[in-house]
């Protein structure tokens, strides 16, 4: 980007030449606003002498940065500082410092597949659940939102009306999502309930382990698919029409067409969506936690859950090994960003 | 091969109806140019054509097959889209060998087309670029060349040249013209310009709100246009029309029944003490040509084009005359009248 030369002069004050005859509601409204700009138009003037141009940009983001500072930087920093701590206290003052023991107790293992030969077997159970859970749901997740958005780039009927059916779960709340699947899925549930008007006998989905992981990969889609969908709807439509129709001239078969043309251009979309889905998945809790309790037994119960329940929910809460693991995952997180970034920047440049 | 029949060509977008029963044979190894104002059917009725759009109703054949029915892939034809769509994210050579490899053409006959068309087209220097690596006119010869290399029954052509630059398409036109003369391929191109449908077609089309005005050689054209909207189409500057009444100033002599207006090319007209007075308000020196814009005593507008240089200025007042034998005549409802 460059300069777009300067700002017109006087930008707060009223410009005579141009004032309608009949001010608008918004230049009412507008007035105190400009009189209170051009109020501080003087001061301003002066303090960016002082303070040069950088520094007047710094001023500016200064705000911001406290926010963000407040509510992610020193949080951070908290979070690490009860990760090296130890105890059940949850006040930072009173707790010991024990080092780097709870990244210990996290990761020391005979054997890292086998969480039961692990020193904290519920973090290894989360982490093979979470692994799990997230390589079926990313692929999943990544199908149905490609598929969705190959339907609904086509010119099928009431086309604005489906692109909001499948986007309107997005809109959703996770636990909105949890409870209505509960409602459905639960032992006196509305599935339960159309299987026993069919004349079959009723499962108790989700005290089975295997139905009750589909089922949290299964709503994790369901609510998010249509998000997905929604970009690559978007790279689809960026795919110029004239490419098809002289693919069609050229005698290129559709599966060809989408295997030779649509995939490498929607590629650079694709793979952001890929990212991001990722990363979503990696956080998996609240639709699921609401949906199964991470249960039956431990089976879905995927690494946030852990990293809550330890932190906070269990009788003998341990938030020192709770900061631990949400540093690790945040670790993991960081890297699928950074990744994210360098794919979106490599996207923007094609 | 490549001899098409259009018959009854109908299509409409809604309740719009965008061609109104075309008909139409395109000899094989023609070059036909559709030509037309903006928004007349162009465009629509090539991609009928080419099977890319089907019509509401009508045949089209190809050399005596009735391929109405038949998909754009399988009507052995060919299209240069006006915005190229090369595909971008392959390489020239790519670009080039896709439709081939659709074919399952054998390697080497896919590399030996592709040397041919780069040769012809000169751009064997570009094989390993991206379309976004290349110029616009190198783009163009790539579209060129992806239909070159599929060497089809008949090429269509929309607006090809329509975004390049003046020069470019001067001489873009003139490669064109040879590229035609050489493989003898029947083309079909569409176009709004006059001059590119003038210097390139074997026969003209002349479209007007989705209906046929006049099917001619260029010449044919310009010397004979079947009405109106033709005569005022083709040759620029545009063809003078006078009121018949008032065409006694200009051109003694009697007119043929039935003569509601008379026309007569800028070219067609030249200075002469024994003619009408023209009051010049504007002059175009071109310097081969020199253009007049003015005013009749009637208030009747009229341009004179002179070969040369004029020494005349804006105010001055001219005396001007039809050459003999050279005036268009036309019916009140606008159809050609011969003389
Ligand atoms: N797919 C379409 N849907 C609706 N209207 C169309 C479509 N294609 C063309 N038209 C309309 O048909 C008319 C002719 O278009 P076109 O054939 O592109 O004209 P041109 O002679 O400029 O090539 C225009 O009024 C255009 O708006
Ligand atoms: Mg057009």
């Amino acid at each position: 980007m460059t300069m777009q030369g300067e700002a017109p002069a006087g930008a707060g004050n009223p410009a005579p030449q141009q004032a309608p005859a009949r001010r608008s509601i918004g230049a009412v409204l507008a007035a105190p606003v400009g009189l209170l700009a051009h109020l501080l138009d003087g001061p301003m003037r002066f303090w960016q002498r002082l303070a040069g141009r950088g520094g007047m940009i710094a001023f500016f983001l200064l705000p911001n940065m406290a926010v963000f500072a407040l509510f992610v930087i020193v949080p951070l920093g908290i979070n690490v500082a009860y990760s090296l701590s130890g105890g059940t206290q949850l006040f930072l003052p009173s707790r010991s410092f024990v080092g780097p023991e709870n990244f210990a107790r996290l990761l020391t293992c005979d054997n890292h597949l086998a969480p039961a030969t692990c020193r904290d077997d519920l973090f290894w159970i989360a982490v093979w659940n979470t692994v799990r859970f997230v390589a079926l749901q990313v692929v999943v997740l990544v199908a149905v939102a490609m598929t969705t958005a190959l339907i609904l780039n086509r010119s099928i009927r009431a086309r604005g009306f489906w692109r909001a059916v499948f986007f309107f779960p997005v809109l959703l709340s996770p636990v909105v999502v949890g409870l209505i699947w509960k409602w459905i899925f639960q032992r006196q549930g509305l599935l339960n309930w159309l299987m026993v008007e069919m004349g079959l006998d009723p499962v108790n989905w989700l005290t089975d382990r295997t139905w009750a992981y589909v089922f949290s990969v299964g709503i994790s889609v369901w609510a998010h698919a249509g998000f997905y969908a929604l970009i690559l709807l978007a790279g689809l439509q960026a795919i110029p029409r004239h490419i098809y129709e002289a693919a069609e001239m050229d005698r290129t078969s559709p599966a060809r067409a989408f295997r030779r043309i649509t995939l490498p251009l929607l590629w650079p979309n694709l793979l952001v969506v890929i990212v991001l889905a990722l990363i979503r998945a990696v956080q998996v809790f609240d639709e699921v936690y609401v949906l199964t309790g991470g249960g039956p037994g431990t089976s879905t119960m995927y690494l946030t859950q852990y990293i809550y329940e330890t932190g906070f929910a269990s009788t003998l809460r341990n938030p020192g090994v709770a900061a631990a693991a949400s540093l690790m995952m945040g670790g993991v997180l960081v890297v699928l960003t950074l990744a994210q970034i360098a794919l979106t920047r490599w996207r923007d440049r094609q | 091969m490549g001899q098409i029949r259009l018959q009854g060509i109908r299509k409409s977008f809604g309740a719009l109806e965008v061609l109104k029963g075309i008909d139409l044979d395109i000899a094989e190894g023609e070059f036909v140019v559709f030509v037309g104002p903006s928004g007349c059917g162009k465009s629509t009725l090539l991609r009928q054509i080419s099977g890319l759009d089907q019509p509401n109703a009508g045949r089209i054949h190809i050399d005596g097959r009735d391929v109405t029915d038949v998909g754009a892939a399988d009507r052995g034809l060919a299209m240069v889209f006006q915005s190229y769509a090369l595909y971008p994210h392959m390489t020239v050579r790519d670009n080039l060998a896709f439709g081939l490899q659709n074919n399952r053409m054998p390697k080497a006959e896919i590399a030996s087309r592709i040397a041919e068309a780069a040769r012809m087209l000169e751009i064997g220097h570009l094989m390993q670029r991206r379309p976004g690596q290349l110029s616009g006119g190198q783009r163009q010869r790539v579209a060129i060349g992806r239909a070159v290399v599929r060497d089809p029954t008949a090429f269509l052509l929309d607006e090809p040249l329509s975004n390049l630059d003046a020069e470019l398409r001067v001489s873009m036109r003139a490669e064109l013209a040879a590229l035609h003369a050489r493989l003898k391929a029947t083309m079909i191109y569409v176009t709004h310009d006059q001059i590119e449908a003038m210097t390139l077609a074997d026969r003209i089309v002349v479209l007007r709100d989705g209906e046929i005005e006049q099917v001619a050689t260029p010449m044919e054209l310009f010397n004979r246009p079947a009405n109106l909207f033709v005569a005022g189409f083709i040759g620029a500057p545009r063809m003078n029309l006078i009121d018949a009444a008032e065409a006694a100033s200009l051109a003694p002599g009697g007119l043929p029944r039935g003569a509601a207006w008379v026309g007569v090319r800028p070219q067609n007209l030249r200075l002469d003490d024994a003619g009408a007075e023209l009051k010049v308000d504007l002059v175009e020196a071109l310097g081969t040509e020199t253009v007049l814009h003015g005013q009749l005593a009637s208030g009747t507008r009229l341009i004179v084009a002179q070969a040369g240089q004029v020494d005349a200025a804006r105010g001055d007042t001219l005396r001007v005359a039809a050459e003999p034998g050279k005036l268009h005549f036309f019916d009140d409802a606008g159809r050609r009248v011969e003389p």
